[in-house]
């Protein structure tokens, strides 16, 4: 009998957490419906301006979407290369002792709470970008995008190190047996063997990049326009958390809101699943020979 | 193929699992009630006269909403603790005015804490609405004090603040030739919120504001951005703006000078009323908190924080 209560207790708290996905979920599906009837491809006007409480409202989206793609694909276009090269220095070159220290600092660097991030992207970034563009107000996506892109960076060397670790145990032995040089097997063997895992790294910052909320909110501007790259912008988490707390309930203000973020909740699950099957396809990789 | 085969019974097992779970705690407690999400409207009709909320203990006083009013409430209640033998536990917590009116509209709270009027739909939702003004909350028009126009001009007209905020003039040189050729960095809070609808109703009416002026997160972002921008014109709250006002110039709006007593006898235009919104009456420990927010200690921790008190 004992054992079947815990055996209960198991299984229910191990079904909390899909259970808590499919309310999420559902919640915001539901919350999508009166912007999904009320506006339907009105959402996503080309033409039309994120503009709730106007004297002629419009409720457009795609500037909000756009934004938020821009940002997070320019944050990671600037970590990739840096991270990368990053991952292959310290698995090939540097030393062991060398290679912990730093790998502990990239974990510190992740475990910075975003807020600071933010902070030093108000007092740094934006105010050099002001000086060195001669812009009036340095918010903008380029802003958002350089602080990202440091957020990214342990995101990006830890996972890609993981690739290239298993890699470099399966062939570093045999590539120092043929006697070639370090550079040859980084540039012959583990660059073209850790493709797929270079491709998760990125795709998995990708997601990170898409959701963060308030550094970026707090460099970009949170203007709904659409991007420009020193122009400023509004990502969807920036308006979900701006707007969210004074929208009416049940209004179509805020039903949009939401369909702002179950396109970014469909966009992640995509980069989710894609991650998913990447990695997989890598593990069995490794195992053949 | 083998893998799947194992994979599928492990599904299995797990669906079969659920169904155990199902069986052995009586009541369900998997996913499946809750899905429902919960009701947007309140449509239910009014029981009798509500006295207090049977959720909610007498002695435990739930706040919800805005986050201007929060610190105020929070303070008070501090306070209050400190005072009296009374045991009420005030908890406070905050998401704007719109969360606050969910809050009731739920039942999920006791009071809503609100930074701008109730809209009519809101009000159809409330039964037995209750509504207590205990401040007012006055924004001023901003510049920062390296503009050259803190020097040229006392304060603008509402229409000159319109022009700006709207984008008719995208520089400073547009709106007075004497100024720097430099774009008019428009910094706002963000436009659904209640700050915002007060500048929006007093000044802007039927005007947007440019698409692309700066939202800031908080009134402290709001004036920081001021502060550090030499460009930057932007609307702050009056307890705010007086805590920095070394740090800023402010703006008369149509002649009439950003102070209490100009608030008070509605002469300055920019203000929104600080709210406290209820269902049916008070309980007696939720009057015995209204008395000591009415009261001198109240009234003071409002001015204190930097909003104009009633009395």
């Amino acid at each position: 009998m004992k054992e079947k209560t815990a055996l209960c207790l198991f299984a229910a708290v191990s079904f909390v957490i899909p259970a808590i996905f499919i309310v999420i979920l559902v919640h915001v599906i539901y919350q999508t419906i009166p912007a999904a009837t009320g506006l339907g491809m009105l959402l996503f006007d080309t033409s039309g301006v994120w503009r709730p409480l106007g004297q002629t409202p419009s409720f457009s989206i795609l500037p909000v979407i756009s934004a938020t793609m821009y940002v997070a694909f320019l944050a990671v276009a600037i970590a990739a290369p840096i991270g990368g090269m990053a991952a292959i220095f310290l698995n090939y070159y540097a030393g062991r002792r060398l290679t912990k220290l730093v790998l502990a600092f990239v974990d510190l660097l992740a475990g910075v709470p975003s807020v600071i991030y933010g902070f030093i992207g108000l007092v740094v970034v934006v105010r050099n970008l002001e000086r060195i563009f001669n812009m009036s107000a340095g918010e903008s996506i380029l802003a958002a995008a350089l602080v990202l892109s440091v957020m990214l960076l342990p995101y990006i060397i830890s996972t890609y190190s993981e690739s290239i670790e298993k890699a470099k145990n399966k062939y570093d032995t045999a590539s120092r047996a043929l006697g070639v040089s370090a550079e040859y097997s980084v540039l012959k063997v583990i660059i073209p063997i850790t493709k797929r895992g270079a491709a998760a790294a990125v795709i998995s910052a990708f997601g990170r990049a898409s959701s963060e909320t308030i550094a970026v909110m707090m460099v970009i501007g949170n203007a709904p326009i659409f991007p420009r790259l020193l122009g400023r912008g509004q990502t969807i988490s920036g308006l979900t958390a701006l707007e969210i707390g004074s929208a009416e309930i049940g209004s179509v203000h805020a039903s949009a809101i939401y369909a702002a973020n179950l396109m970014l909740m469909l966009t992640l699950s995509v980069i989710l699943l894609i991650t998913y099957f990447l990695r997989r396809k890598l593990l069995s990789e490794y195992d053949k020979i | 193929m083998k893998r799947n085969v194992k994979k599928i019974s492990v599904i299995l097992c797990a669906v079969a699992m659920a169904a155990v779970i199902a069986g052995c705690a009586g009541q369900t407690q998997s996913g499946a009630p809750a899905t429902t999400p919960p009701p947007m409207v309140t449509t239910e009709a009014p029981q009798e006269i509500v006295v207090e909320n049977p959720t909610i203990e007498a002695t435990q006083i739930l706040f919800d909403g805005s986050s201007t009013l929060a610190p105020v409430i929070a303070t008070i209640a501090a306070e209050l603790e400190e005072q009296s033998a009374q045991p009420i536990e005030v908890y406070v917590s905050s998401g704007g005015s719109g969360q606050g009116i969910s809050a009731i509209i739920n039942q999920t709270a006791n009071f809503g804490m609100l930074a701008r009027d109730l809209r009519e739909s809101e009000r159809e939702q409330i039964p037995y609405l209750q509504e207590y003004l205990i401040g007012i909350d006055a924004l001023t028009v901003a510049i920062n004090p390296e503009n050259p126009l803190a020097a040229m001009r006392e304060g603008l007209t509402t229409e000159e603040i319109v022009r700006i905020f709207s984008g008719q003039y995208a520089t400073w040189q547009d709106f007075d030739p004497a100024l720097p050729d430099e774009e008019i960095v428009v910094v706002v809070r963000d436009i659904g919120g209640g700050a915002h609808e007060v500048f929006q109703t007093n000044i802007m009416g039927d005007v947007d504001v440019r698409a692309d002026a700066i939202q800031a997160p908080s009134m402290g972002a709001l004036i920081n951005r001021v502060i550090e921008n030499r460009n930057a014109i932007g609307y702050a709250s009056f307890g705010v703006s007086y805590q920095n006002q070394q740090y800023l110039a402010f703006m008369e709006v149509d002649g009439v000078a950003p102070n209490v007593e100009n608030i008070l006898n509605g002469t300055y235009i920019i203000q929104r009323p600080l709210i406290l919104i209820s269902s049916g009456q008070p309980s007696e420990a939720e009057q015995y908190f209204l008395d000591a927010i009415f009261g001198d200690m109240g009234q003071g921790i409002i001015e204190e924080i930097g909003f104009i008190p009633m009395s």
